[in-house]
């Protein structure tokens, strides 16, 4: 096993909630994941920067075990015709994978972008309440 | 190379007489950039820094100044925990409304933005078709509910309530504790 192991952060923050899935440097076989969800009781906290940040803690674990030296980092929002910009999460999920000891190699935004795609939801007279 | 745009009219805030903005908010982040007069600016993401995440968070300041804020008032993003959250006012109403909403939103003489910002503890500023704040991940979630309810219609005197009810739970959340 070479001592130079790198990995990939997917990291998937909405308003919602954050998706952390961490694979291999391929990208295609899975190492683990961890979701707001997973690490928080109630639902309005899935997307608050302290479970991103417990989140990544337990990816960072893993990933621990597995050796890995340091890890890539993809950054997405919802994209599409939704926001662009990631939520809270995002920052503190990568702060805390930094914190827990990995390197943090490059960090790239992969959110969809649309080449111009369909209608926002919302309708003709906007979001109502 | 990261890539942001900001309108042409914030361009020369960026960069400041002479460069000393630019200059300065270089130094700060420890990131380097480059502005064109289109309002285009391109983030050297190489630089090895210390913060794995400056550079997401020049790239936050960067986004303020062209949303409106100051640069000064920008800066605050560089620390932990301060995010930027950009509102669309057109996803909110439609074109001739637009005049009214920013009206409301700033209120008289700037009244409603300086108590939002005041009960609140963000930064918040209202920019062409955009409104911005500037808060961490307790107070910007409160001062966002407030910008919404605005936006949907809610008198003042109920969105100013509701931030007065909050100030208990603001003040906890401070210090420290969860709710």
């Amino acid at each position: 096993m070479s001592a130079n192991r790198w990995g990939i952060a997917n990291i998937y923050a909405s308003y919602n909630n954050i998706m952390i899935t961490l694979t291999d440097i391929t990208g295609a076989e899975t190492i683990t994941k961890a979701t707001g969800g997973m690490v928080v009781k109630q639902a309005k906290d899935e997307a608050s920067p302290y479970a991103a940040q417990r989140a990544a803690e337990r990816v960072a674990e893993i990933a621990k075990e597995r050796e890995l030296v340091g890890i890539h980092v993809k950054v997405r929002a919802p994209g599409g015709n939704k926001s662009t910009s990631p939520g809270p999460g995002a920052q503190a999920a990568i702060r805390a994978l930094a914190r827990a000891g990995l390197r943090i190699g490059r960090i790239e935004d992969v959110t969809p972008v649309p080449h111009d795609g369909t209608k926002k939801k919302g309708g003709r007279r906007g979001r109502r309440v | 190379m990261r890539e942001v745009r900001i309108p042409q009219d914030r361009v020369a805030v960026l960069i400041g007489a002479k460069g000393v903005t630019k200059r300065m908010l270089q130094k700060r982040s420890g990131v380097r950039f480059s502005v064109d007069a289109e309002g285009q600016v391109l983030i050297d993401d190489e630089t090895r820094s210390p913060d794995p995440l400056m550079v997401l968070k020049t790239a936050d300041v960067i986004k303020a100044v062209g949303r409106g804020f100051s640069p000064e008032r920008a800066l605050r993003l560089l620390e932990d925990d301060e995010y930027l959250e950009v509102f669309d006012l057109k996803d909110y109403c439609n074109d001739r409304q637009l005049n009214r909403v920013r009206g409301r939103l700033i209120g008289a003489q700037g009244k409603t933005r300086r108590i939002i910002e005041d009960l609140t503890g963000v930064y918040m500023n209202v920019h062409g078709n955009t409104v911005s704040l500037i808060g961490n991940s307790v107070s910007l979630p409160i001062a966002r509910h407030a910008v919404e309810m605005l936006l949907n219609g809610s008198e003042h005197s109920s969105v100013y309530g509701y931030l007065e009810g909050q100030r208990p739970r603001l003040r906890i959340m401070e210090l420290g504790f969860d709710i």
